[in-house]
């Protein structure tokens, strides 16, 4: 404590400056919010602008409501309200996307990584998504992105012909619709698929597959590979940890096989809740009979995230009994997934046995594939090669 | 009550009134007591709008509801005091959030000038204006429904729960069927809620009031729709960042709507001229289905039920133990 009879004018100016910072930081410290508080609005209608278009495949109702028709949910949706998916808006009686052209993520992968196994192998993939899902899926690994609305992160514009053009600049072969779920962005997919195919670039969709016929059959006119996740073979899954069904799913598989479409499957198998033998038995006899022995089957490999954390990731040994009931219910292809080095990662050929294509994870390790065929005995072997 | 604080038990027990008949007989047809009741409090004033519907209810201004506020206080808590009626709620130090529903743009979302007589009501019962915190999910509605946005640490803040450095927690949550991020103005930074919902239907789950206001608190409730929105809306209020800092529920009833929601339908609206209030939540949700009932039935339309969305997930919010849905466990407080 200083001696007032001592106090000089600038020592008590100094101190009371002294006090004054103590009182802000005082009164700071006792303020409940943070400072940073962003109350910016000045970009949202721009951001409307560029991302709002009018949603394909919808009706409607009285009362200024609409039922979508894009994905077997139907949701009927009040104006001023969204679908499920949370990227589809109800605003005055009209239905809009909200994501068209807002990516909020991109990356170039290996094509490998989708999985797509007979697609231009070791190519690479120009991948983006867009927030949004039409289920939700509790052991997600992607669910920052699919499980959130748009406004909720990041997004970039990118809308279609940026996306060819960052194909050519990163040598990609391909336009992969990925990571979330890309039914739920289906305006954006469908146009930037348009814009890539005469462009000589391959668009593929990684997909659940929970989308209605009347949407995916124009969409298929424009990509040129597809790839499924079929996440159990029982409705009870579907229902209780997908928030899906099952039955579109598999209509959807038999439409991509009428459609002559390049397909590929993936099944994620969860401990305990989708890892029975005998519905695994039961899914690829379904597989065999209904889409044929040539359709690839990739089983992978789950790991703790999202809303399931209490379950242990699968172990090999229930891949690999898994990839054994498949390949006795006659399935020519099979493979799994997230088991690096595993033998089974790679191709081969149902005539002879021998490695047309080998893989370590995501690499190539060696080629054995001539026009589409095996080199050692001559098979052709199904899958999109040049 | 196990784990009830003694704010929580004396806000409980003199927001009900208490009727316990005694008996001098111990027979088997002993009345021991009755369960303490919920009290509702309604409050109108007939001619408030002039007959001039919601574009009038718009334009009242912040002072002339005040009165119509406290009263609504008062018959709620069953005090005459309003400081000390505001005080078995809520304490001068809490940080308390009063949730708005400005989904549906100027009409049809809770008026600002009644956000505005509550947060002035309150400063008059000694809470700083900087711990009151008018919000909503999203600035840009807020922004739409003529709330003036704002900050400023000595003053009522109003902004959406978007514009916080970190919106949303990074894990989700579970309450029963519900998995999401929380607010985090509501996780982190709200000691104490006043919901204030719009007396509205909707469009899926029969009405949208204080328990619905809530979805605005997590950040997927585009995923809670199904099924009539239930068990959702009921699961949702359970949670511990809700249930345990709720302290008042006040509907706006100025102008309310019986269809066609939760957008602004104005041929639908009605003029109600008044407040719900009360602290139990499933209560006020009942009362104000029941009044959004009379009103259809009045204009000759569909039961909610017969409409096909029949607001079931009150009655799951009651098995919960979130309050009470039984008209005889509710004293409905008429003004």
């Amino acid at each position: 404590m200083m001696d007032r009879s001592t106090l000089s004018r600038r020592g008590f100016l100094s101190a009371s400056a002294a006090g004054c910072g103590l009182w802000s930081l005082s009164a700071f410290a006792q303020d409940p919010l943070p400072p940073a508080i962003d109350l910016s609005l000045d970009a949202s209608p721009k951001e409307d602008s560029l991302f709002v278009k009018e949603a394909m495949h919808y009706k409607k109702l009285d009362a200024l409501r609409v039922e979508c028709r894009l994905c077997p949910r139907r949701c009927q949706v009040a104006d001023q309200e969204r679908g499920y998916c949370g990227v589809r808006e109800n605003r005055g009686g009209t239905y809009f996307t909200l994501v068209h052209s807002r990516a909020c993520t991109y990356h170039v992968d290996p094509i490998e990584k989708k999985p797509l196994f007979h697609f231009l192998p070791g190519t690479n993939a120009f991948s983006i998504a867009t927030a949004g899902c039409n289920m939700e899926c509790k052991f997600c690994q992607n669910w920052n992105i699919s499980q959130f609305r748009p406004e909720q992160i990041r997004s970039l514009y990118l809308p279609p012909e940026r996306l060819v053009k960052a194909c050519g600049e990163t040598h990609s072969k391909s336009l992969a619709f990925t990571y979330s779920e890309p039914v739920v962005f289906y305006e954006y997919m469908f146009d930037a698929a348009a814009a890539a195919r005469p462009a000589g670039i391959r668009p593929v969709m990684i997909s659940n597959g929970y989308i209605e016929p009347e949407a995916m059959k124009p969409l298929a006119a424009h990509l040129s590979g597809v790839k499924i996740d079929l996440k159990a073979f029982t409705e009870k899954f579907y229902r209780d940890t997908c928030s899906g069904e099952l039955k579109p799913v598999l209509e959807t598989l038999r439409l991509l096989k009428s459609l002559g479409m390049w397909f590929e499957i993936v099944v994620l198998l969860v401990p305990t809740l989708n890892d029975g033998e005998e519905e695994i038995r039961q899914m690829c006899k379904w597989i065999a009979d209904e889409l044929g022995p040539d359709v690839p089957v990739h089983f992978s490999r789950y790991h703790p995230t999202y809303k399931i954390q209490n379950l242990p990731p699968t172990p090999e040994r229930t891949l690999v009994r898994a990839h054994e009931i498949a390949r006795q219910q006659g399935l020519h292809f099979v493979y799994l997934g997230n088991v690096p080095g595993h033998p089974a990662e790679s191709t081969y050929c149902p005539g002879c046995g021998e490695v047309v294509i080998g893989r370590y994870g995501y690499h190539i390790t060696q080629m054995n594939l001539q026009d589409g065929k095996c080199k050692k005995c001559g098979r052709a072997i199904p899958g999109v090669w040049s | 009550m196990e784990g009830t604080s003694r704010r929580t038990f004396l806000r409980r027990t003199v927001a009900t009134s208490l009727a316990i008949p005694l008996s001098a007989s111990f027979g088997p047809f002993a009345v021991i007591a009755s369960r303490p009741k919920s009290r509702v409090a309604q409050v109108v004033r007939p001619g408030l709008l002039g007959g001039k519907g919601f574009a009038a209810a718009a334009r009242i201004p912040a002072s002339s509801l005040v009165p119509l506020v406290e009263e609504a206080v008062r018959a709620a808590t069953g005090i005459s005091d309003i400081q000390t009626a505001w005080m078995t709620l809520v304490r001068p130090k809490d940080v308390i959030g009063i949730k708005v529903n400005a989904l549906a743009g100027p009409g049809l979302s809770t008026r600002p000038a009644l956000a505005d007589a509550i947060a002035q009501s309150l400063q008059k019962a000694g809470v700083p204006a900087g711990n009151i915190i008018l919000w909503d999910r999203s600035s840009a509605e807020l922004k739409r429904a003529g709330y003036p946005l704002s900050t400023a640490k000595d003053r009522v803040r109003c902004f959406g729960s978007d514009s916080l450095p970190l919106p949303y927690e990074r894990t989700p949550e579970a309450a029963g069927s519900i998995g999401s991020c929380f607010a985090t103005l509501v996780s982190r930074y709200c000691t104490a809620l006043i919901n204030i919902p719009i007396l509205k239907d909707h469009d899926l789950s029969g009405v949208s009031l204080g328990m619905k206001n809530f979805y605005g608190a997590i950040h997927n409730p585009n995923k809670y729709h199904d099924n009539c929105c239930d068990p959702f809306i009921a699961d949702l209020s359970t949670h511990p960042h809700l249930r345990g800092k709720l302290r008042l529920v006040v509907v706006d009833g100025l102008a309310g709507q019986y269809h066609g929601g939760p957008s602004l339908k104005p041929q639908w609206g009605f003029p109600f001229e008044g407040l719900l209030a009360g602290a139990d939540p499933v209560a006020v949700d009942r009362i104000g289905a029941l009044i959004i009932e009379e009103q259809r039935k009045a204009h000759k339309m569909k039961s909610l039920a017969e409409d096909g969305r029949p607001p079931r997930f009150i009655a799951t919010a009651a098995r919960l133990g979130l309050g009470t849905d039984q008209p005889d466990e509710i004293e409905w407080k008429k003004i």
